[in-house]
């Protein structure tokens, strides 16, 4: 174990390191991890012979853990491989990702992220239009709400796959790509000052000179400032108020007051 | 007392109400359109006999809201009689308690709701009775009535 030899991805890259390991004809297990993700390579004799990601193994496995930005690797000298699943030279596999890599940064480039939202542009950009059938099939499934994530899983699509389409799609000028609708919580109207005024009196009749206190407590109790209180809780407010007036009367009064204020306030609203 | 089921009825989200006497016998109804009277009925008798049952627990309660997916009912007792009042889910229930303890205040100054509602009195304990109850629910009120009399027991 003492033999093992640990760093970090981002101050050696998987290519240099498997490239540097290769040369010396080294034959063991690379163990990868980023994160919770884990990934497992094996060499024997300089050659890389199996790979392990998540559930996929050989080169697909080996094509995703070649894309990891960061990590930690550690490399065992001498351990054997379970299985061989690959069988192309390193130097083959190391240029097909590196251009499986510039790929991906020329999707990155007009698909920034799975997030964004697809949809047939108005215009046709041309006078004929060619596509590919498999191509035909996504413009089929864009609705204009639908992120680029959700239709690949709607497809049960790999989502480099999709982006791949997409770029495509996007390059002929049929789709274009916009960012996902956010929605935004709608601002709840609120109680305002003069609401305060009015409340402050009418509680003041019933309960006397401690009115401003009793109503900032129960503004209070209920999450809010008066300067944040929303309209719509401010029956809550009163009877709440309404409950620490002991005297039938008063409260009956008080609650007449209110329920007048409120039918006012909804009149305004309506 | 119409005057004050209208008050209650012109409220947002509310379909309607209703008062019972302690038998569950409809004293004044605005017609809610969800309820027929039998139904009325039913409900005014079982839940006077909820807060009866509420009150011998030591658990007196005043107010009753039963929320169901499509619609609320908040039953407020009067002692003589259960106001009952039919909402929407959405309903604000907090101006819907407010008015109702209002439309009730006014019909305790209001003479001739008090006659209405004294010709119909009936004290609850009284309802709890093999004769005014069926089989099931006496045995059950005596099993329930003996626990809070011999409590640990």
């Amino acid at each position: 174990m003492s033999d093992a030899l640990t760093g970090s991805l981002s101050q050696l890259p998987l290519v240099d390191l498997l490239k540097m390991l290769a040369a010396g004809g080294q034959s063991g297990h690379l163990g990868l991890s980023s994160g919770l993700d884990h990934g497992d390579l094996f060499l024997l004799k300089g050659d890389l012979v199996h790979a392990e990601c998540d559930i996929h193994l050989g080169e697909p496995a080996f094509a995703r853990l070649v894309a990891w930005p960061s990590g930690q690797f550690r490399f065992e000298p001498q351990v054997p491989p379970p299985a061989r699943t690959i069988d192309k030279p390193l130097e083959r596999l190391l240029a097909e990702s590196a251009r499986a890599a510039s790929e991906r940064e020329a999707i990155r480039k007009v698909v920034p992220n799975m997030e964004v939202v697809p949809r047939l542009v108005r215009k046709a950009p041309g006078s004929s239009v060619t596509i590919e059938a498999q191509d035909w099939e996504m413009l089929a499934l864009l609705n204009g709400q639908s992120t680029a994530a959700e239709l690949a899983r709607e497809r049960k699509a790999d989502e480099l796959d999709f982006a791949r389409a997409l770029y495509r799609l996007k390059l002929l000028g049929l789709v274009e790509l916009a960012a996902p609708q956010v929605a935004v919580p709608a601002q709840r109207p609120l109680a305002g000052p003069g609401f305060f005024t009015l409340l402050t009196t009418a509680v003041a009749g019933a309960l006397g000179p401690l009115a401003e206190i009793i109503v900032d407590d129960a503004v209070e109790e209920l999450g809010f400032t008066r300067a944040t209180f929303p309209r719509d809780a401010v029956a809550a407010l009163a009877e709440r108020i309404s409950g620490e007036i002991r005297e039938p009367e008063k409260r009956v009064r008080f609650q007449q007051t209110m329920l007048q204020l409120l039918g006012s306030q909804r009149q305004q609203a309506a | 007392m119409e005057k004050g089921l209208e008050q209650i009825g012109g409220l947002p989200c509310v379909g309607g109400s209703f008062v019972c006497d302690n038998r569950g016998d409809v004293i004044v109804s605005s017609d809610p359109a969800v309820l027929a009277t039998v139904t009325m009925s039913t409900i005014g008798r079982e839940v006077g006999l909820a807060f009866l049952a509420l009150e011998s627990a030591s658990r007196p309660a005043t107010r009753i809201d039963f929320v169901y997916d499509s619609w609320r009912l908040l039953a407020q007792d009067m002692g003589d009689a259960v106001f009952f009042v039919v909402c929407q889910p959405n309903v604000d229930m907090a101006i819907v308690r407010m008015t109702v303890d209002v439309v009730i205040a006014g019909w305790r100054k209001d003479s001739a709701a008090q006659k209405r509602l004294q010709q119909r009195r009936t004290e609850r304990a009284s309802l709890a009775s093999p004769a005014a109850l069926d089989q099931g629910s006496w045995s059950s009120w005596v099993t329930f009535a003996s626990g809070i009399q011999a409590p640990g027991g």
